[in-house]
């Protein structure tokens, strides 16, 4: 190199100088955050006061906070604009998808920069953000009504995203409908039947059941080979509801039972349920849930938010057509479903071991290694 | 190349030439006059490009090459990458395959037509400019889901409305390698158009005439003295499109997916969605695209070496005069209509029709009676649909002028100095073109968030984030505008005693216009769609248009969504026309015909 030469050597002095700032770029393990005292002062109380305190403690934060969260925005949205109302505090959305969410919350702790105060995501970024030690814990008496599956350590499930084929009223005939997770290996569904490239929690959970239940390995593997040869691959699960309402295909193996509804209520042939109203095939609930940030510049106000997701913000979810995480009256997102427990134990750590085994199934190829 | 040479000097001998002014002096000046304007600008905009290209690809290097512990390099990441079950070879031949079809579907395209409109009196010229520009305006996902929706073997409009009724088959199959190329190379056309065009306005076309007097044919004319001419832009559009198309992911995404086809890019999304996330894989496949990129780029400047054969503005003034069509321009004229009836009027149509339903369904009895136009109602009662189309326009202009502006100046640094390092920076300021929207965001987050100046969480961070990534096309651009232009003209300018900055902006500028016109325009139009990179750097209140986008895909609103690409559809093109008539007006040279 020879640096007297100039471009040559800004150029040098540029990658060199940026080689040695990227020196700690995203290192293995998060910076988590120290407690915050604001949430030690309101745990401290008894649960009745936690609630008064918070509010009277929010009052000094600006009655504003930052909320990041993978809810669509025509949810957010909604959400946001209830809680305003019911507690005067305004909540500053980001939106992304659970990927961003948790990119952009894990680069902003290691960062030390303020950004979330609380944050609402999917269940495997949740856990995460938890296993990166960024969030606080919630004591609050909102946690009586949630049940035992939905609690976690640092954060709590608010909704649940509930796994089950969908599919297009006018080109899958009553009777024609799925009865369980294996007909969908059946071949009478010979290329009507569209997958989506990243549902391993799917693969895992129907994996999992079907395991439990006795199925040797070899012949949950040939179910699985089956059930891929009978469909198509796709992206999003969004784009594939519109392929379903639209009769560009006629079934999906999974699609959230939410976005079927809501496709359902705006007048699309789509739906989940037979024509008796009752489906027998085992549906998984994948928690996706809310959590305080250790590091908040407005713990009060996010504490608040927590606390309000799990009881009034319920309410506000099953009016969107959501699967609240608590009973709530007026939820019939569940009617009709046979629920399973979702399989929160296998996924939690899973390093990716399911993303790569779903990678290979769909690419029809022999997965090697765990 | 023999009639190109008979009219100018012998391109193998050019010891007989002037040294151009700058050869020798740049070095001298830079170290003589160091706070000269020349010098400032220079080594201003030389550090700029450095610097934007530097950052993402330090990032990408380090987190490619470091080992998990941080201890010492490895090459760990290149076995995950490419190893094992990854059928790392059979996605390397789809994402070739797929990228030389699309490129040389759109090149073609897009040179034939720009052809057209600039050298011929074809019908119908007003046309070209949709055509060339409302493929490059709807958003990616936009556009393959119209074509899925014309394209599907089952039941896309095109086999049920046209093929089935009257051959009783259904051949369109959209998901298929070749429905791939012929999506992605019809969105990026516009690309080859629009450097095309600039290439051909900025040739003079007595070299042409005088072939013809010689009595050469017209196919001769256009073999031997056309094409060569504009090689330059043919293999700068040629280039950009390849590693374009390479790095690309919505069209593989949604036609690929549906029968296998995975590309290298189907792998970078899925390390990069996984957790953990793989960055150090990701990293891999963007180096091994970085690679191929870099021999693109050495093979094109290797191809442009004997650069006096393409330099078409000299001192000589010219007036472009229009070929004759004759009988042909009947034929013409109906091939332009069908080119925009396929590439614009078709996915337009769907968009339009999608965005009057409550949700897609096929054209019928049922659907037609209950069109509405609710999804504009929606379009416009967005919250942020004024912020978001606010910011979308300054970034796009900041964005299109600062990276055309740098790029005009460190082309001239490439292709006009011999200064040690200059195919390092052309080489340098190609890199972000394959680095993954993520990675930048990333990559520039990592940066700002540690840097005390407020850029992180501010609109300034998208600026340098656009800027980045469309660096490579202002090269591209500027540099295929640059390679056309006489270093003659400098020299007379250096003569008549003007400044090197003098002769920067009232010689080479404005010579560059058409070039650096379409670069713009290129850059300000693409920049509205770009998401990949600004889903992890926008901060609440500063959402741009793309971001409304996917909201609305994510929603699943795909009508609402075709409302709002109808809407920005109109923007653009009024936006661009505008442009060119500015540009007209205040004098860039022969633009005002592509808008009219």
């Amino acid at each position: 190199m020879r640096s007297r030469t100039p471009i040559f050597a800004a150029a040098a002095l540029l990658s060199a100088g940026a080689l040695s700032g990227c020196g700690g770029a995203l290192p293995n393990a998060a910076a988590g955050g120290k407690e915050n005292a604001v949430y030690a002062e309101i745990a401290a109380l008894p649960k009745e006061k936690q609630r008064e305190k918070a509010r009277e403690l929010a009052k000094d934060e600006g009655g504003t906070f930052t909320l990041y969260t993978s809810m669509t925005a025509d949810i957010a949205t909604p959400v946001a604009k209830a809680f305003e109302k019911d507690t005067g505090i305004h909540v500053t959305v980001f939106r992304g998808n659970s990927e961003t969410v948790l990119q952009r919350t894990l680069q902003e702790s290691q960062a030390r920069r303020a950004g979330a105060d609380a944050v609402e995501t999917n269940f495997r970024e949740m856990v995460a953000l938890s296993d990166n030690k960024l969030l606080a814990a919630f004591h609050g008496s909102a946690l009586d009504k949630v049940e035992k599956t939905g609690k976690f350590a640092t954060w709590t499930a608010t909704r649940l995203n509930i796994f089950h084929p969908a599919w297009n009223t006018r080109l899958i005939k009553p009777g024609e409908e799925p009865t369980s997770w294996e007909d969908l290996a059946d071949p009478r569904y010979k290329g009507r039947i569209t997958l989506e490239v990243s549902d391993s929690d799917w693969f895992e959970n129907v994996t999992h059941y079907w395991l439990e239940r006795g199925k040797s390995e070899a012949e949950i593997d040939q179910l699985w080979k089956k059930i891929v040869a009978n469909s198509k691959v796709a992206k999003g699960h969004t784009t594939m509801m519109q392929f379903l309402t639209s009769g560009q295909t006629p079934m999906e193996a999974m699609n959230y039972t939410y976005i079927t509804t809501r496709s359902a209520a705006s007048g699309a042939p789509v739906t989940f349920l037979p024509k008796s109203g009752k489906s027998t095939v085992p549906a998984f609930p994948r928690p996706n849930g809310v959590g305080m940030l250790k590091s908040a510049q407005h713990p009060a106000s996010a504490w608040l938010f927590y606390d309000w997701m799990l009881t009034e913000g319920q309410k506000e979810l099953v009016g969107l057509h959501l699967t609240p995480s608590t009973k709530v009256p007026g939820d019939k997102s569940l009617d009709g479903l046979t629920l399973v427990p979702f399989d929160v134990k296998g996924l939690s750590h899973d390093q990716g071991t399911w993303d790569r085994k779903y990678d290979a199934l769909l690419r029809g190829v022999d997965t090697v290694g765990k | 190349m023999a009639l190109i040479s008979a009219s100018r000097k012998d391109p193998a001998a050019p010891s007989q030439d002037p040294p151009p002014p700058s050869r020798p002096g740049l070095l001298t000046r830079l170290r003589r006059k160091r706070l000269s304007a020349q010098t400032l600008l220079v080594g201003g905009a030389v550090i700029v490009v450095g610097y934007l290209a530097v950052v993402p690809l330090g990032y990408l290097i380090h987190d490619t090459f470091l080992d998990a512990d941080g201890s010492g390099v490895s090459l760990d990441a290149f076995s995950r990458a490419y190893g094992g079950n990854s059928q790392s070879g059979d996605m390397l031949l789809n994402s070739l395959w797929f990228a030389l079809g699309s490129a040389a579907l759109a090149l073609i395209l897009g040179t034939t037509l720009a052809y057209i409109q600039v050298r011929t009196d074809t019908p119908f010229k007003s046309l070209f400019f949709a055509a060339s520009l409302v493929p490059l305006i709807v958003p990616g996902i936009l556009y393959s889901t119209s074509w899925i929706f014309l394209g599907d073997p089952q039941s896309g409009l095109l086999n049920a409305l046209l093929f089935k009724p009257l051959t009783g088959t259904s051949p369109v199959n959209i998901y298929s390698v070749w429905g791939m190329i012929w999506v992605q190379g019809l969105h990026l056309s516009p690309v080859a158009f629009l450097l095309m065009v600039a290439a051909f306005r900025a040739m003079d076309p007595s070299l042409e005439e005088s072939a013809a007097m010689s009595g050469a044919s017209r196919l001769t004319v256009l073999r031997r003295i056309t094409v060569p001419l504009v090689r330059p832009a043919l293999i700068s559009a040629a280039l950009l499109m390849f590693v374009q198309s390479l790095e690309s992911f919505e069209v593989p995404a949604l036609l690929g997916l549906q029968n296998g086809i995975y590309v290298f890019t189907s792998r970078i999304y899925f390390v990069l969605r996984s957790y953990p996330t793989d960055y150090g894989a990701a990293g891999a496949y963007a180096i091994g695209l970085l690679l191929i990129a870099a021999a693109g780029v050495l093979l094109s400047s290797w191809l442009q070496r004997s650069s006096r054969n393409f330099q078409t503005v000299t001192g000589k003034a010219f007036r472009p005069r229009p070929v004759e069509l004759g009988r042909a321009r009947p034929v013409v004229g109906v091939a332009v209509i069908v080119y925009f009836l396929i590439t614009v009027v078709l996915p337009v149509a769907v968009l339009v029709y999608a965005s009057l339903l409550k949700y897609y369904a096929a054209p019928s009895a049922e659907t037609l009676s209950s069109l509405t136009f609710d999804n504009y109602r929606q379009v416009f009662d967005m919250p942020l649909a004024f912020t978001a189309l606010k910011n979308s326009l300054i970034l796009g202009l900041g964005a299109a002028t600062v990276v055309m502006l740098l790029t005009a100046v460190v082309s001239w640094v490439v292709l006009r100095t011999k200064a040690r390092g200059r195919r390092l920076l052309d080489l340098l300021a190609f890199t972000p073109i394959v680095i993954p929207g993520l990675v930048l965001g990333l990559a520039l987050a990592f940066v700002y968030l540690r840097m005390p100046l407020p850029i992180y969480g501010t609109l300034l961070i998208l600026l340098v984030s656009y800027c980045t990534r469309y660096l490579p096309y202002g090269m591209r651009y500027s540099s295929a505008a640059m390679a056309q232009m006489a270093p003659e003209l400098e020299e007379s300018a250096a003569v008549s005693g003007a400044s090197w900055f003098q002769t920067f902006r009232r010689v080479l500028l404005p010579l560059m216009s058409s070039g650096i016109l379409a670069g713009w325009v290129y850059i300000l139009v693409v920049s509205f769609r770009e998401l990949s990179s600004t889903i992890l750097l926008y901060s609440p209140g500063k959402e741009v248009l793309s971001v409304l986008i996917w909201e609305q895909f994510e929603n699943g609103q795909f009508t609402t969504l075709a409302a709002l690409g109808v809407c920005m559809v109109l923007l653009l093109v009024v936006l661009v026309a505008l442009a060119y008539r500015l540009g007209a007006r205040f004098g860039l040279q022969g633009q005002a015909d592509s808008s009219n």
